[in-house]
């Protein structure tokens, strides 16, 4: 068991409505991210795959209610962590990038500065060794003239331009352990979807991370993942390596889910 | 019968199209710069291209949802951008449009009744018992059963909705269907089914598809020819499968090698492109992919190159791929 840095353990709960019942979402879900792996977890939308991810950091919707379940990050269950403690596992331990990324960052303060505003928080130090840090940090992603960029606001980056940010805030910035991304790519163009995996791909790769790629692009999964996790309607029907779930699947719903991925017939 | 004009004359003429919006400072965005289109009777026509492209903005021009800036438009012979907005009726019989987004084109007070019977009324004289058949024949043509008719489109899943938009569009029976990112916003399993319903419609209508997409793997599946789209110009056109087996231009060659496949060990080879998509406000009179290109000379930014016939149905605007065409 010692390999994995997150296992997810019979994870089940749902969303109150407004007369107080419970609309069940996620049925025991449970899936393990292998320490220095890249991990998939696949499904369609509504399936409860961002919903398992935002819980892993304790940003799941307020009317969500857990019914059962752990989640333990090296050997400790998050849910057992009280707010303090979680709040040092953010960031440090485990960050995370989201889809939209303009909207993931604060519009009225220059990206430099928030990059370095994360530094500080996580690392200390003054202002100008942060926002030096901030500069670096942009350049190792690929962003053109990172100094000049550093001192633009959110509006003045392009989708891939402000995510190669948040992703140098969420691995170079805050050096976590575990990196979740919940769909990078999604918004954003097909050439410019392509170079952001690369990026992603090497980053974990030259800094040892765990990662956890979110996503319903089979795509990207067979070209950058070694593992995947298939989900729908809040159930894991598949995990296995990558090579498995794409010669070989199991389930009925992984093999409709690939069939539907390959309107074109191979090469 | 090969040689008809009449017949060989096609449905859909895009001539010169240029618009462009005015932006803060008294400058210009120019979305679509000169682009010529041409669709025959019963084909599909993919227009790809990544966002800014201008490729939503060539299809809003077509019905008019935006007033092009210069160039021209025909429809069966028929120019529509003359036509003042009361003969525009005439025309929206002839080409109907399906939007990306269903939830945002079907009016959520309106139930699929009313959705499809609105366009039966503005344009066709039906008595009331003929109209409530041709609704009914509409909702199942596009799979859908007339039970669903008294819902509204909230109480209907992505699909449906798709489907329903879908059944709008051919309601008064066009002859051309431009579909504008139908399944962008759908499941991969989704995706599947209402390309399936659309290739069955072409074929049982005769229908000419303007299918916009920027999912490859769609156009591989749907479309007989593609244009190539890239800050506001076609950069090469061609037959789906010649396009893809062998691309000319070297944007068509980044786009289609960027592209992942869902299957285990394929291994891509990719053009690469430097740096990002350049603005399109006031842009020079260059190749707009001048400042990113891997062939590019000094000549590239001296003019835009015009869409040059390669023959095979084939154009390319690049005059340094023509050059090496020519001299093989």
């Amino acid at each position: 068991m010692s390999d994995a840095l997150l296992e997810i353990e019979d994870y089940s709960g749902g969303f109150v409505g407004e007369t107080g019942e419970l609309a069940p979402v996620l049925h025991g879900v449970s899936y393990r991210l292998k320490t220095g792996v890249m991990t998939a977890v696949v499904g369609e939308s509504g399936s409860g795959k961002s919903l398992v991810a935002l819980s892993v950091l304790g940003i799941q919707p307020p009317a969500f209610e857990r019914t059962g379940g752990r989640m333990l990050f090296r050997g400790v269950d998050l849910f057992g962590l009280d707010e303090r403690a979680m709040r040092r596992v953010r960031g440090a331990e485990i960050s995370m990038v989201f889809q939209d990324a303009r909207a993931a960052l604060n519009p009225v303060f220059t990206v430099g500065r928030q990059l370095a505003d994360v530094w500080q928080l996580q690392h200390g130090g003054g202002r100008r060794a942060a926002m030096r840090q901030a500069i670096e940090a942009l350049g190792r992603v690929s962003i053109p003239e990172p100094e000049r960029r550093a001192r633009q606001y959110p509006h003045e980056f392009s989708g891939g331009m402000a995510q190669r940010a948040m992703i140098a805030m969420a691995s170079l910035i805050c050096r976590p352990s575990l990196l979740i991304l919940d769909e990078p790519t999604t918004g954003l163009d097909v050439t410019i979807q392509s170079d952001i995996m690369e990026l992603i791909v090497e980053l974990s790769h030259t800094r040892g991370l765990t990662t956890c790629l979110i996503t319903h692009d089979l795509g990207v999964v067979a070209e950058t993942c070694q593992e995947v996790v298939v989900m729908n309607a809040g159930r894991v029907v598949e995990t296995g390596s990558a090579e498995a779930i794409f010669t070989r699947p199991a389930d009925g719903y992984t093999q409709r889910l690939l069939s539907a991925s390959q309107l074109v017939e191979a090469a | 019968m090969q040689d008809d004009p009449v017949l060989n004359r096609p449905l859909l003429q895009v001539r010169s199209l240029r618009k462009t919006f005015p932006v803060q400072g008294g400058r210009r965005l120019v979305a679509v710069d000169g682009v010529d289109l041409e669709i025959k009777a019963g084909e599909t026509l993919a227009l790809v291209g990544e966002s800014g492209s201008g490729k939503s903005t060539v299809a809003r021009c077509i019905v008019r949802l935006v007033e092009p800036t210069g160039g021209d438009v025909v429809i069966g012979g028929d120019s529509i951008l003359g036509l003042q907005p009361s003969r525009l009726a005439g025309v929206y019989r002839r080409i109907q449009m399906v939007f990306q987004d269903p939830n945002a084109s079907l009016n959520p007070r309106m139930s699929v009744r009313q959705v499809l019977e609105e366009p039966l009324s503005l344009h066709l004289y039906l008595l009331r018992s003929e109209r409530a058949a041709r609704v009914k024949e509409l909702i199942e043509m596009v799979g859908l059963t007339p039970a669903h008719l008294d819902r509204y489109p909230h109480e209907l899943s992505g699909g449906q909705r798709q489907r329903v938009g879908i059944a709008r569009a051919i309601a008064v029976s066009p002859e051309i269907v431009i579909l504008d990112e139908p399944t962008s916003s759908l499941d991969v399993s989704i995706r599947g089914q209402i390309l399936d319903l659309l290739l069955e419609l072409q074929e049982r209508l005769n229908l000419a598809y303007l299918f916009i997409t920027h999912d490859l793997q769609v156009v591989q599946h749907v479309a007989d020819r593609v244009a190539v789209m890239y800050l506001g110009g076609i950069v090469e056109t061609g037959p789906t499968g010649d396009l893809f087996a062998d691309p000319k231009h070297p944007y068509t060659k980044a786009l289609l090698s960027a592209a992942p496949v869902a299957r285990w060990g394929v291994k891509r080879t990719r053009t690469r492109l430097s740096g990002e998509i350049s603005s399109a406000i006031d842009p020079p009179d260059a190749c707009r992919l001048a400042g990113r290109c891997p062939l590019v000379r000094p000549s590239c930014s001296a003019s835009r190159p015009p869409l040059i016939d390669i023959g095979d149905g084939r154009a390319v605007a690049c005059p340094v791929v023509i050059e090496r065409i020519s001299t093989c």
